[in-house]
């Protein structure tokens, strides 16, 4: 798949007007007006053995107007493709939600209906949009929330709004700065000559390297998602892995933990779509694993029973042949469904607080990852 | 009028079917002038009872005669007069006009019914109209109209008994001159009585019955004369029906066919279909001169050989003796004998269906359906030799149905040779065939909230009547079973129709539901292509293309149209679909379109 950061602002306009074009021509011809789009959903959804990342498989979908289970979708999406367009040429930027009360006025004096009635028939039809034309939402000038705070050494141009701006990840203070939707679009890294990438799980564990001043001694970047990464966190991940950054992942050894990582490893099966752009196969799992309560003792004491949901994940997780092929995932799945354990990356406080550094300073040294 | 027809008619079945005889009738003290032999010798013991006893019986018996309860004795009036309509008409090779007025006259109810018939001569006019069961010809055996009471005469003597009046009759027989006279019977001798005869110049020919009736009603319940007229319109399209009822309110059921009905072919009765009392009638008219020679003559398939297998079974009769010596016993297991024997079935020649091309111009006529299917079934035998056939037809919409307190809903109206049974609906075997159709499995659960006519007009020449009043069926296995094969046949038909037009119902919601979106569609258009295109150019297209795929199936018509139609939009399409690849190419797109993968939920593209 091709990556999208090549993607330029003209080349996502004239996708949008060639969507027109095509539609104009069929009603022309004295046919319904149609798009084509690869099928989302797992039933699509294949693990790319070379890229190593979860992708669309072959099923397209077409779309017709003249159908009348689509129609309304199919009305719908040109409406949004329009407005997209409009966004563009005015490079102006908007969330789903302002799309949302762009598009819903009536559909006629005499029809009692409106073009959309919930915000969530908007999120769907994007997301038809972004797959038929093959660009990210980012692309179309439309911004998801924002989530993801960075530190370290990196600095980046902003062109946003008209203004240019310099960020410099190193002196954003206890806050740090936070990753917008679209890193990419009028985006560009200066400088960026870290270590290696530490991804952080939670807020908490980020706030305590950060107080730590461990990105400076490591001279790493920290990030973190806070709990599942956005778009904009995953896309700026892999962005700093195609620098050839190693990328680190530290996330509570638990259903959650796992989940996340595997998603900015080898992407979600929601947005399989986007593929290659926002998945990173080169991330590594440093912990915490089930293993360090060998090497550690104290995290004996600290281990958590693991619930339902977790048993329940690693069960499925061993399923997954892109996981199970590696011996060491199921070395650690099958302790925990032995153990019926889980440990959280805050435990690693339990010795003293600057333990956490330590503990990824070891880790890192003695290469002791999970693929 | 020819005679022999009028007095069949009035003879109340006895004769017409060969069948079973109105067993009631025959009381020696009713029947005054065919009495049989072997009575005679004691009719002077009843001199005296006899004097009264035609009214007396006739009292008595009306409910048999079809004059129970208001509604159905105004509707056997009706019934009587224009069945002799009907059959003088059709002897004459005539195209029936039948009139029939009913006035409020004072308390009394005036009926007349004329018609444009042959008229009766002067002389016969007494005779043909004023005497019950009179010069009765035995056992004609043709297919009739079923006759339920004792013909005209008997609404003549109702016309009598309840309102003392006489009736008025005006024929004529087309040689300019036209005989008015009032006529009623002389219930001690049972002859007619006919005064104030004149003799006026002119063309007119028919016959005009004017009676005027008390204990009857008019209405407009599914038994009334309205009905009635209205189902026997629907089962004689060469017949103009005016009616007037006594709001002067006048219904005309308008002739549908140029087609005279051909005459049903006289045939010997088979012994199968022989009741005792109908083999001693015949046998005491007989002129032959032997009991055996009698039974090959008059009836089908008896041979000679047969009458040795009789004479076997009935060792204790004399097959030489004259016919007009068998008694009843010995009458009785011949009877009896003729069901051990094996028959070669009787012939269906003498059927007389309506057809199904008659049947339809009535039903478009009477019904205007919206929709039809006609069967006409092969003929079939019962009681192992009956000849019959079943006709039937399925109407939905127009004036079809059966209007009630509680809505529209189905409608069976029942013939047995084109005669309509109005009574007796619950004990008939059309009723009971109906009843035990599974209608749900035609997609017709709903039949009884549907605008639904029946039809079945069963055809034989002689129909298993459960009783004297000659409206309801008797439930014989094989009749039943082919009244069913003939509803399902065309409660099929209809199935399929109303699935289609199901489909064109949810064509047209689709139609409409897609327009809805036209206007905002062909407004975003213009902007997204970037084309300088007029959005009223693209919502005209649009639209047209959405008429183009939700055309009502039906507006096409069904059969070869549709078919033409389809193959006119494929060609269309393929030639679209070129245009379409050429546009693709012209449009200097980046991205070159995938490949097209259908999926399966695309519900109706392919329609």
């Amino acid at each position: 798949m091709k990556k999208k950061d090549e993607i330029t602002d003209a080349e996502t306009k004239t996708r949008l007007q060639n969507l027109g074009i095509h539609m104009v021509a069929e009603i022309d011809a004295g046919v319904s007006p149609s798009f084509e789009a690869p099928t989302r959903g797992s039933g699509n959804v294949t693990y790319d053995e070379k890229e190593k990342v979860l992708v669309l498989g072959d099923k397209v979908e077409k779309r017709i107007f003249l159908n009348v289970a689509q129609a309304k979708k199919f009305m719908q999406t040109v409406a949004i493709a329009s407005k997209c367009k409009k966004f563009k040429e005015e490079n102006l930027h908007t969330s789903i939600r302002g799309l949302f009360y762009q598009l819903k006025f009536s559909l006629g004096e005499d029809i009692e209906e409106d073009l959309f009635e919930e915000q969530e028939e908007s999120n769907d039809l994007v997301e038809d949009l972004e797959v038929a034309l093959d660009v990210k939402r980012e692309d179309l000038n439309l911004s998801t929330d924002r989530k993801g705070v960075v530190a370290g050494p990196l600095i980046i141009r902003d062109k946003f709004g008209g203004a240019e701006t310099t960020i410099d990840c190193s002196k954003q203070g206890r806050s740090g700065w936070m990753i917008p939707s679209d890193v990419d679009n009028g985006m560009e890294f200066i400088k960026c000559d870290a270590d290696y990438v530490l991804v952080i799980e939670k807020d908490a564990l980020w706030q305590r390297l950060n107080e730590d001043q461990f990105w400076r001694k490591e001279n790493c970047i920290i990030i973190t998602p806070k709990g599942q990464a956005s778009r904009g966190c995953r896309r700026l991940i892999r962005k700093l892995a195609d620098r050839g950054i190693p990328i680190y992942c530290f996330m509570d050894c638990d259903a959650w933990g796992w989940y996340i990582y595997w998603t900015i490893k080898t992407g979600s099966m929601n947005l399989a779509y986007l593929g290659a752009n926002i998945a990173t196969p080169e991330a590594r799992f440093i912990g915490v694993t089930m293993k360090d309560i060998e090497t550690y003792d104290f995290l004996k004491k600290l281990t958590i029973r693991a619930k339902e949901v977790d048993i329940k994940r690693a069960q499925e997780m061993l399923g997954y042949e892109w996981i199970s092929r590696h011996k060491e995932w199921v070395e650690e799945l099958k302790k925990v469904l032995d153990t019926k354990k889980k440990i959280e990356q805050d435990a690693l406080q339990g010795p003293r607080l600057t333990f956490v550094g330590e503990y990824i300073r070891a880790k890192i040294k003695n290469k002791d990852f999970l693929p | 009028m020819a005679e022999d027809d009028i007095i069949t008619a009035a003879d109340g079945g006895i004769a017409a079917d060969g069948g079973k005889p109105v067993t009631a009738k025959p009381q020696p003290g009713a029947v005054a002038a065919p009495v049989p032999a072997t009575i005679r010798s004691s009719e002077h013991i009843f001199e005296e009872f006899r004097e009264h006893s035609v009214a007396e019986f006739f009292k008595k018996n009306r409910q048999m005669l079809g004059f129970a309860g208001k509604v159905k004795s105004l509707t056997t009036v009706v019934h009587e007069a224009v069945t002799n309509s009907l059959d003088a008409c059709e002897e004459a090779k005539i195209l029936p006009s039948i009139y029939v007025k009913i006035e409020n006259v004072n308390s009394h109810l005036k009926v007349q019914v004329e018609d444009n018939g042959p008229g009766i001569p002067e002389h016969y006019i007494g005779k043909a109209l004023g005497q019950m069961l009179a010069g009765t010809k035995f056992h004609r055996y043709v297919q009739q109209r079923g006759q339920q009471g004792i013909g005209i005469s008997g609404c003549i003597m109702f016309s009598q008994i309840t309102t003392g009046k006489q009736t008025h009759v005006r024929s004529g027989t087309g040689n300019n001159k036209i005989y008015e006279c009032d006529v009623s019977i002389d219930l001690k001798t049972n002859r007619p009585q006919v005064v104030s005869m004149i003799e006026l110049p002119g063309t007119y020919r028919g016959l005009s019955v004017i009676g005027e009736y008390s204990e009857v009603k008019n209405d407009m319940s599914e038994y009334s004369p309205y009905e009635y007229l209205k189902a026997t319109a629907m089962a004689n399209p060469h017949t103009q029906i005016t009616f007037v009822n006594p709001d002067g309110e006048r219904t005309v059921f308008a002739r549908a066919s140029d087609v005279i009905p051909k005459k049903p072919a006289p045939a010997q009765p088979h012994p199968l279909g022989i009741t005792t009392n109908d083999l001693i009638e015949q046998a005491h008219h007989s002129k032959e001169r032997k009991l055996s020679s009698f039974l090959t003559q008059n009836f089908a398939r008896v041979s000679d050989a047969k009458v040795d297998e009789l004479k076997a079974l009935c060792p204790g009769t004399n097959f030489d003796k004259m016919p007009r010596e068998l008694k009843w016993d010995e009458a009785e297991a011949i009877v009896d004998a003729f069901k051990k024997i094996k028959w070669i079935a009787p012939s269906a020649d003498p059927l007389r269906p309506i057809g199904k091309q008659q049947i339809e111009k009535a039903m478009k006529a009477v019904l205007n359906p919206e929709y039809m299917s006609v069967t006409e079934r092969a003929p079939k035998v019962y009681r192992g030799g009956v000849p019959f056939m079943v006709e039937a037809a399925i109407c939905y919409g127009g004036k079809s149905g059966r209007q009630s307190k509680e809505g529209i809903g189905l409608d069976t109206k029942r013939f047995a040779n084109r005669a309509p049974l109005l009574f007796d609906a619950g004990g008939c075997a059309i009723t009971e065939a109906v009843k035990t159709i599974d209608w749900g499995r035609y997609g017709l659960k709903n039949i009884d909230h549907m605008p639904v006519t029946l039809f079945i007009n069963l055809v034989s020449v002689f129909i298993p009547y459960t009783g004297a009043g000659k409206q309801a069926v008797a439930n014989e296995d094989e009749v039943i079973e082919e009244l069913r094969f003939a509803i399902m046949e065309i409660a099929r038909d209809l199935d399929r129709y109303i699935s289609g037009k199901s489909k064109d119902e949810q064509r047209e919601m689709k139609r409409k539901a897609i327009l809805r979106y036209v206007k905002q569609i062909a407004g975003d258009l213009p902007y997204l292509s970037g084309k300088d295109l007029k959005s009223s150019e693209l919502e005209k297209k649009l639209i047209n293309l959405i008429e183009n795929k939700y055309t009502k199936i039906f507006e096409h018509g069904r059969g070869g149209g549709t078919a033409a139609a389809a193959a006119e939009a494929d060609e269309i399409a393929e030639e679209a679909a070129k245009q379409v690849k050429k546009a693709k190419k012209a449009a200097a797109s980046a991205e070159k379109p995938k490949k097209t993968g259908k999926d399966g939920g695309e519900d109706d593209i392919e329609e």
